[in-house]
């Protein structure tokens, strides 16, 4: 258990930006979400860009911080609308943005061009603070470490890892490995496929200090029943958290893909790699 | 009207009647039963052992039906609409408590009583009408025959528009062992023959009008614990969408998928027409609406017209039952079939499955009679000829473990001491395994409900075929459900609320202090307590078990296939994690910590 000992609901509530990124989600659903981050104590609602104001509202003298999206979901804006989208939703009130790094840009080596679309966002931020999306699916474990250098190198605040769109969620090995390039200054946010208490357990031992996730309520209130049996945190099947186990031809480049399926001929851990549903 | 005894949510009385002589006793809830117990199961549990000698028929004259409620029946505690009946089971031959919803539960509790314990026999039918404070017991045998809708209206006629009724139908007359209590014409007391013992009473019904109000200790601290409820109820997916929008049929999907739908007597775990009996069929054939039961946010119930009649249901484990476990995905026979059972007042699931017992009996020449999987007609037929004993009807009316001991094959009665199994082949889920094994009335998935974390991820999701840590899990299920039964509300409410939000609604509707941690001793209370009794009736380690199909087969395809069920690891890893011996008995210092020493003298009996 370790650092989780320690964790109580307060703060593993504070650790929480309690998401709401659906395209159809109505005026309604905000106002519920954001009196949910007030009664539960979330660190922070994190919305699109066209909710903001409403947010701000609701949350005007709360402890509940606002986050924006930036370039969401596919990272694929120009750099100055990245800056104009997160000029706007400063101006209407958010404390923190997420933004999407350029993933082709990545993928193709264009470091200088990655590093200046996360400068310019940094800088247009103006201090606020900054989470970089990585989107861990479309890479390869070399690309990720390149992205969260160039995240830290332009002073961003946080690594974070999907967009909850991508090929796949936040798993715990990509956690460790962000946590180890960035080390213990730079927060690590984990998001994408969160789903309960002990997904979350699972991804703050790994090194996260922030979720992003919409099923914040359950996690809280699944918390509680933490405390009753240890049988709960009994070792997961390696492969079951595995990013490898969940490469997906149909969502994914097919090098990314392959790269994926190639570690498992080498995985120590191969033996557990038997059918299994996912 | 209040209740008169100063108690805060339990009313304080208990109601006896003696049928043999027709004789009516209020007595005073004992404090420290309640306090110990709760009430419901719990509290049916402790009567029971205090007033039923061992090896009691459970026809007899001397065995006790005890209908409860419980602190919270009849409060505004979402799910709080509920009752259950205790007695010793003509089916499975232990204790056994079945819970049902509706509004009957509620309506008993307004008439003041936290149980009614109804013993002896009447010499002929009658009905029970508590009228508040005035109880009679009424002649019934104008009743005797009519069917449990037929009973139902003409009770509600002769009695209070406002009345409610729980009943047996020709089933329970019969002493059909799978005969269930019926209330408010679709909802049952469904499981272990209970039906029948209220049949060999020559009761016909319960019928309830009560006026009283149940008192709150503090009502504010109440109305919080109330709303945080149903705030987590209203957040979770599966308490606010899967099951308001397709009922417990949802499920049928999900399970199948998994490869532990199971199909022609558990012989399979996938069923490859399940798609027509699913709750998105149901949605898109039958339903006409949606049914909640009294005080119930979440309202999966399911109102449906099939064959020109309207009906509720069917549930998950009915069309299981009465559909994939005969080979049946005709979705209006299951429908009809469900009818007739609610109406003649049978069991769906030990109907359903001693008929698919029946089909594999005649599939391996050991039964004569031509009942095939897959006939749609068959099942309808059988149901009702179950309830009236008629034919081969009288052979399945004795439940499946005797219909297949009778042809030398007890093995392919799929029960747990003699109760059929429900819907969830117990090798696509070690602890859910474990928990049919180990469960106090045999076959069933309400003593512990391992489906939540192993496979619909709440709180968590858990390894399904890792039998580590089910030993502990599986404890922690049983006495929380113990604890949920005897307070009593709804087992779904599980899904979304954790014990700190029973522990927050008992303690302000009681005004006395309850944590979680307390709330799962008393349910650790109530289960060894149970376990008393069945070892006082005989039972013991040899019947933790389970079928050897499921312990020495493995399923052969679907998504489960190539596992069995790791019983024994399990099973030793359970009697050191509850504290009992390795023959499976409560050790003495378990006892004195949960303040049953005087059942020691059961153990060495025993």
């Amino acid at each position: 258990m370790g650092a989780i000992s320690s964790l109580t609901i307060d703060k593993l509530a504070k650790m929480i930006d309690h998401t709401l990124l659906d395209p159809s989600s109505t005026y309604s659903k905000l106002e519920r979400l954001c009196n949910e981050a007030v009664k539960y104590g979330f660190g922070a609602v994190c919305i699109n860009p066209v909710h903001v104001s409403l947010a701000s509202k609701l949350l005007k003298s709360t402890a509940v911080k606002v986050c924006s999206v930036i370039g969401f979901p596919f990272g694929a804006t120009p750099t100055k609308v990245k800056v104009f989208e997160t000029r706007c939703v400063i101006e209407d009130g958010v404390e923190e943005v997420d933004m999407v790094i350029n993933i082709g840009a990545l993928r193709s080596g264009d470091y200088v061009r990655v590093r200046n679309d996360i400068d310019a966002v940094v800088e247009a931020a103006s201090g606020s603070v900054v989470k970089v999306i990585i989107e861990t699916g479309y890479l390869t474990d070399e690309e990720k470490v390149k992205a969260c250098q160039l995240a830290k190198e332009a002073r961003a605040h946080f690594v974070k890892t999907s967009t909850g769109f991508g090929p796949f969620g936040a798993f715990p090995s990509d956690v460790k490995l962000m946590r180890r390039v960035v080390g213990s200054k730079m927060g690590v946010k984990a998001a994408g496929g969160i789903k309960d208490f002990n997904d979350a357990l699972r991804l703050i031992r790994a090194g996260a200090n922030r979720l992003g996730t919409s099923a914040s309520v359950s996690i809280i209130e699944g918390f509680e029943w933490a405390k009753y049996s240890k049988a709960w945190f009994i070792e997961e099947i390696p492969c079951k958290i595995c990013p490898s186990r969940h490469s997906n031809l149909t969502k994914q480049p097919k090098e990314v893909y392959r790269y994926y399926k190639s570690k498992c001929r080498t995985c120590p851990d191969r033996k557990y790699n038997v059918f299994y549903e996912k | 009207m209040e209740a008169d005894t100063g108690m805060k949510g339990w009313m304080g009385k208990i109601l006896r009647v003696d049928l043999s002589v027709s004789k009516v006793t209020v007595q005073q809830a004992n404090t420290d039963d309640l306090r110990n117990f709760i009430g419901g199961r719990g509290l049916g549990a402790k009567i029971l052992y205090n007033e039923l000698a061992p090896a009691t028929d459970a026809y007899s004259i001397e065995n006790k039906l005890i209908f409860c409620t419980g602190p919270l029946t009849g409060t505004r505690a979402p799910t709080s609409g509920r009752y259950c009946v205790v007695s010793k089971s003509p089916l499975t031959g232990t204790i056994f408590d079945s819970q049902s919803g509706g509004s009957f539960g509620p309506e008993l509790k307004f008439t003041g009583y936290d149980a009614i314990i109804v013993q002896g026999r009447s010499s002929a039918p009658v009905y029970l009408w508590i009228n508040d404070d005035e109880v009679r017991i009424v002649d019934a045998i104008e009743l005797w025959g009519l069917d449990t809708h037929k009973t139902t209206d003409t009770l509600v006629r002769s009695t209070d528009s406002r009345a409610k009724v729980a009943c047996i139908g020709p089933a329970g007359e019969n002493l059909v062992r799978i005969a269930a209590i019926i209330n408010d014409k679709h909802r049952a007391a469904g499981r272990g023959g209970l039906g029948a013992v209220m049949g060999s009473k020559k009761l016909k019904a319960v019928v309830v009008r009560g006026r009283r109000s149940v008192e709150i200790a503090d009502r504010r601290r109440f109305d919080s614990a109330v709303e945080k409820s149903l705030r987590a109820i209203g957040k979770n997916p599966i308490t606010d969408r899967s099951l308001p929008t397709l009922g417990t049929a949802a499920l049928v999907n999900v399970t199948n998928e998994l490869g532990m739908f199971p199909t022609k007597n558990f012989q399979e775990g996938y069923f490859e027409d399940a798609e027509g009996i699913s709750g998105e069929k149901i949605a898109e054939r039958i339903l006409t609406g949606q049914v909640a039961c009294w005080g119930c946010p979440i309202a999966c119930g399911r109102a449906t017209r099939a064959d020109r009649k309207k009906g509720e249901g069917p549930e998950y484990e009915t069309v299981w039952a009465l559909g994939a476990q005969c080979g049946v995905s005709d979705l209006i026979a299951v429908t009809k079939a469900n009818y007739i059972c609610n109406e003649l007042g049978v069991d769906t699931i030990s109907a359903g499955s001693t008929i698919g017992c029946a089909m594999e009996l005649h599939e391996r020449r050991l039964l004569r009679e031509e009942i095939n999987f897959g006939d749609a007609q068959a099942v309808v037929d059988l149901v009702r000829k179950i309830a009236y004993r008629d034919g081969i009807g009288d052979r399945l009316a004795e439940g499946s473990y005797r219909l297949a001991e009778r042809y030398g094959a007890p093995e392919l009665s799929m029960s747990v001491k003699r109760l059929e199994m429900p819907a969830y082949d117990p090798r696509g889920a070690q602890g859910h395994a474990l928990a049919y094994a180990t469960s106090n009335r045999g076959g069933c998935h309400l003593r512990a409900y391992l489906i939540g974390p192993e496979v619909l991820g709440v709180p968590a999701l858990i390894d399904r075929f890792k039998w580590q840590g089910k030993a502990q899990l599986v404890t922690l299920y049983q006495n929380l459900f113990a604890t949920i039964d005897s307070l009593i509300l709804c087992v779904f409410s599980s899904f979304a609320l954790n014990p700190e939000h029973y522990a927050e609604l008992l303690s302000s509707a009681v005004g006395m202090p309850f944590s979680g941690e307390r709330l799962i001793e008393v349910g650790e209370r109530v289960y060894n307590l149970e376990r008393l009794i069945n070892i006082r009736e005989g039972f013991s380690m040899k019947d933790d078990s389970l079928p050897p199909r499921f312990l020495k087969s493995p399923l052969v395809q679907g998504g489960s296939r190539g596992r069995v069920v790791a019983l024994g690891r399990m099973l030793s890893e359970y009697y050191r994690i509850r504290g009992w011996d390795r023959r499976g008995k409560p050790k003495p210092a378990k006892l004195r910590r949960l303040g049953l020493e005087t059942a020691r003298k059961t153990l060495k009996r025993n």
